[in-house]
């Protein structure tokens, strides 16, 4: 019942044999070895698991590994390859994260929110964010910190 | 915050603190200590490196799976194992008969068996232990082991335990235990009083949700059990560890993973034993196992839920004259922490009031609900909401503006709190002056764009005694340690769930010795290198841990100074050690660095090593009447104002405008003062307005985030927080700690301002649109 699927997991292209019933999430982790998505809830409701499937967000504890055969999959292993991005420079400096298991997720959501729109405004950087749960801040530095990016790449236009 | 020194107490306050610094030349400004430098482990948080429980696992390791109880309440009359065990790649079954230890846990009374042989008592009860070489054959397996149960009536609420006639949850009956208090006469004071206001305010049950799930791994190698699970107190752990199974302390390590979050969720012990028993039976195996998101608020405790009745009499000039309070307390069952937390109630029934007679009665009782233990905030939240609750409702009833009744009757320094103990510093007013100013009290404007639409304002003043008080024993350890790459290590078994532990103790061992902040390294919790800490709770860490941390940095540093003296044969007294480097102050020309230091010290049989003990007493309050003359080492002061905005069609609740107000002794990292506080809201909001374990039959009805609504970005406003800085003479540079009483003030601000925008108080929480809408259509 196995199905040989291929995907370009950060930049590296990646052949492996699922089950039609393995869980996209599953997979990163344990057979892939990637372990930034994170489990949570397991329905998609806290975003933890968040990765970037050709470029947009999407919770991978919802998706079956077949459904990526032939897709591109980035995540934070991907991202840091060439040190740190703006906006991990930025939640840094903010104090965006205390326990960090919500940043995989939320460096993501923002990393896609920055590529469409690189000055977001606060109510957009909300939007983004609104599907990833933080139960340690109250949201603020992390909303800083996107903005404060789009501040600098505004000024730099 | 430097201020004159206007009275003796705080003169002794920044004697003490000063006495735990080695130097006398060290008065200049602070280099590290209330500089909001970067978190530590940040940069592996941000590129997701950071490896919590769950990033433990392999695929070549054994998985284990937990067997839960089928019914709430329900005799054990068989279990039978053969046809899991039967099951291709099934490893091990695990159930009480296998146990060689107590099987018995608990974290102040040993009353929960680890697997369970006789009797269940909530849906979330172990019976046996699962291990296979995949979770899937693991799960699997759980489903062919059967359990003949003799199911016993279900004890849901507080009123069927209660009953004469009502089956026995424990064999001692339903009732764990009481508090009393009884400071005056309370009830003959309540009958001289001119205005008597009188209310039940009833909380809910309330999960941690915090989003890293239980998961760890063990492994048993025959001399060496290792268990990797986070938990909040490794030491303690390690104790109910060797009692329910049975092996011996020192065969036990424990080691934290990284942590995403606690907020009292893993006080109680979880997977911990499980892990245990199956390492030790497959010697040499590593044994992983996680929870699912339901398994976790299956099987945890909760918030307690509390029923209070509450009683306030006062002059007619608002000046407060008695309490009465009660307080039912659905312990669930189990009696993990329950008793300190009843203990926390009535300690704290007034709050910052001064009330001459208080009289408060708690009571706590089981029932085939989810046990009930420490969160966040442990038995004070629920206490803050009732009192604060209670001021309003008599400032309506004295037609007397609610800031100004709560101004009258705050305790100012000398005065004593519930208990008759006298708080030194007690900074609730300096608080509460704070949030007034901010918000403009004075001209709050109702406004709104339509009439549907009702604004309202409220207040909350908290105090909270950190700490475990009442006499029990209560110490940090930690240990310094100058390498020979001229590292400083710090060991202490203080967690970093999160909150950022890790920079609050790197940062008072650089100001202290006085080394850059990269010249430390911390190690923490693991048991096999670091000495005991205490708990991860109760607002302690900074202050204990800290103090610990301190004062084994100022040891070290003495012996840095003698080794600099000897070797540039200068006067000790007059060496300072700046920046990581030894030189006398009037000749600062010739120097020592870390590494010139460790290696001069090693010649000369130094140590370099130095130990940090802070066990300061309280204590016992007396068991008739409550009242100790130190129940808590000390006080923290608090108080938040909030504006709100009603839909009064559909009964939504908008938080607008939020301040909150926290003397915290000295912000050791404000940045991260500042993240405690905007967290703490946060959850104060989400208990508020949101989150409920909706308890049916015993079972949880929304065991998942798709129906336990928590607080996204969406639902909090903009913190604005306002730290103070009045030195506490026990703390580390005069820091007193910050992690619970955030979310303490929140919830009576929040709810005050609602009471303020529709004009009646809401008794049942949360007040989520529904309840709001319901309340304002009664008649």
């Amino acid at each position: 019942m196995t199905k040989r699927i291929t995907v370009i997991l950060n930049n590296e292209t990646r052949s492996l044999d699922v089950e039609p019933n393995d869980i996209l999430l599953n997979v990163l982790r344990e057979t892939l070895g990637v372990k930034s998505p994170k489990i949570g809830c397991e329905r998609g409701d806290c975003g933890a698991c968040t990765v970037l499937l050709d470029g947009k967000t999407v919770r991978t504890c919802l998706i079956l590994a077949v459904e990526v055969d032939g897709h591109e999959i980035t995540t934070l292993e991907g991202l840091s390859q060439s040190g740190l991005t703006p906006v991990q420079q930025s939640l840094l400096k903010h104090n965006s994260f205390q326990c960090g298991f919500c940043a995989p997720g939320m460096v993501l959501s923002a990393t896609e929110l920055l590529g469409k729109n690189p000055s977001p405004s606060q109510d957009e950087v909300k939007e983004a964010i609104s599907g990833n749960l933080c139960r340690c801040t109250g949201y603020e530095p992390v909303i800083d910190a996107i903005v404060a990016v789009g501040k600098k790449a505004g000024k730099r236009v | 915050m430097s201020q004159p020194i206007d009275n003796l107490e705080e003169a002794v306050a920044r004697l003490h603190v000063a006495s735990k610094s080695s130097s006398a030349y060290e008065s200049g400004p602070r280099k590290v200590v209330g500089k909001s430098a970067e978190r530590l482990d940040a940069v592996e948080k941000a590129t997701g490196e950071t490896k919590y429980g769950q990033d433990l696992f392999d695929k070549k390791f054994l998985f284990a799976k937990v067997l839960r109880a089928a019914h709430p309440h329900a005799e054990i009359l068989r279990i039978d194992t053969r046809e899991a065990k039967k099951l291709p790649g099934v490893v091990a079954v695990i159930t009480h008969s296998d146990v060689t230890g107590t099987n018995m846990h608990g974290l102040i009374r040993r009353d929960q068996e680890v697997l369970c042989s006789r009797k269940v008592r909530y849906l979330g009860d172990a019976l046996a232990v699962v291990v296979a070489k995949t979770e899937e054959i693991a799960i699997e397996a759980l489903g062919r082991i059967k359990v003949d149960y003799k199911p016993l009536p279900n004890i849901l609420t507080m009123e069927d335990a209660l009953k004469p006639d009502a089956p026995k949850i424990h064999t001692e009956g339903n009732v764990l235990g009481e508090k009393h208090l009884r400071r005056g006469d309370a009830p003959a004071a309540m009958r001289e009083a001119d205005v008597v206001v009188e209310d039940i305010i009833q909380t809910q049950t309330v999960d941690h949700a915090f989003l890293d799930l239980e998961a760890g791994r063990a492994r048993y190698d025959g001399k060496m059990l290792t268990i990797e699970v986070a938990g909040q107190w490794l030491h303690e752990e390690r104790r109910l560890i060797a009692l329910a199974i049975g092996l011996p302390l020192e065969q036990l390590r424990l080691i934290q993973p990284a942590t995403g979050g606690a907020f009292g969720g893993r006080e109680d012990i979880s997977i911990q034993i499980y892990l245990s028993l199956a390492a030790l039976k497959l010697k040499g195996k590593t044994i992983c196992l996680r929870y699912s998101r339901s398994e976790s608020m299956v099987a945890r405790h909760k918030r307690h839920p509390m029923r209070v009745h509450y009683k306030l009499g006062a002059k007619k000039d608002g000046t407060l004259v008695a309490a009465q309070v009660t307080f039912y307390v659905d312990k669930g069952a189990y009696a993990s922490t329950g008793i300190a937390a009843m203990r926390k109630a009535s300690s704290h029934a007034t709050g910052p009031y001064k009330v001459p007679n208080v009289w408060a009665d708690v009571i706590g009782v089981f029932t085939n609900n989810n046990p009930c233990g420490a969160m966040r905030g442990f038995g004070a939240v629920q206490t803050a909401i009732a009192y604060e609750g209670l001021m309003d409702r008599l400032a309506v009833k004295l037609g007397m503006d609610k800031a100004e009744l709560r101004m009258k009757n705050l305790i100012h320094s000398g005065d004593a709190v519930t208990t008759g103990q006298i708080v030194p510093n007690a900074t609730g007013v300096e608080c509460f002056e704070a949030v007034l100013k901010k918000i403009d009290w004075k001209n709050r404007s109702y406004e709104t764009a339509a009439p549907h639409l009702k604004r309202g304002y409220g207040v909350s003043v908290i105090c909270f005694g950190l700490g475990y008080g009442d006499g029990f024993p209560d110490a940090s350890r930690a240990r310094c340690k100058l390498t020979a790459d001229g590292m400083v290590e710090v060991y202490s078994s203080g967690i970093d769930v999160g909150q950022g532990l890790i920079n609050m103790i790197a940062q008072i061992v650089a100001e202290e010795v006085g080394v850059p902040l990269e010249r430390v390294r911390p190690i923490l919790a693991d048991t096999q290198l670091t000495p005991e800490s205490g708990s991860t709770s109760a607002t302690r860490q900074t202050y204990f841990t800290g103090s610990a941390v301190q004062l084994a940095a100022s040891e070290l540093k003495k012996q840095l100074q003698d080794i600099a003296a000897a070797h540039l044969e200068e006067l000790v007294y007059e060496i300072k050690i700046d920046n990581g480097e030894a030189y006398n102050v009037f000749r600062p020309e010739r120097r020592l660095t870390l590494r010139e230091l460790a290696r001069e010290g090693k010649r000369r049989g130094f140590s370099l090593e130095a130990m940090g003990v802070y066990k300061p007493p309280t204590v016992p309050e007396d068991t008739a009447t409550g009242q100790s003359m130190r129940a808590f080492v000390t006080y923290l002061f608090g108080s938040h104002a909030c504006q709100v905005l009603v839909d009064t069609e559909t009964g939504e609740v908008k938080v607008e405008r939020y301040i909150a107000c926290h003397d915290v002794g000295k912000a050791i990292n404000p940045d991260q003062v500042i993240g405690q506080i905007q967290g703490g809201v946060t959850q104060g909001i989400g208990m508020v307005l949101m989150e409920e374990v909706v308890m049916k039959d015993g079972k949880i009805m929304n065991p998942g985030f798709t129906d336990y609504i928590l607080p996204t970005i969406r639902d909090v406003p903009e913190i604005e927080c306002i730290v103070l800085e009045n030195p506490d003479p026990g703390g580390p540079f005069g820091a007193r700690g910050v992690g619970e009483p955030p979310l303490i003030a929140c919830g009576p601000a929040v709810m005050s301002a609602i009471q303020d925008a529709i004009g009646k108080p809401i008794r049942i929480l949360p007040a989520t649109p529904e309840r709001v809408w319901r309340t304002i259509s009664e008649k």
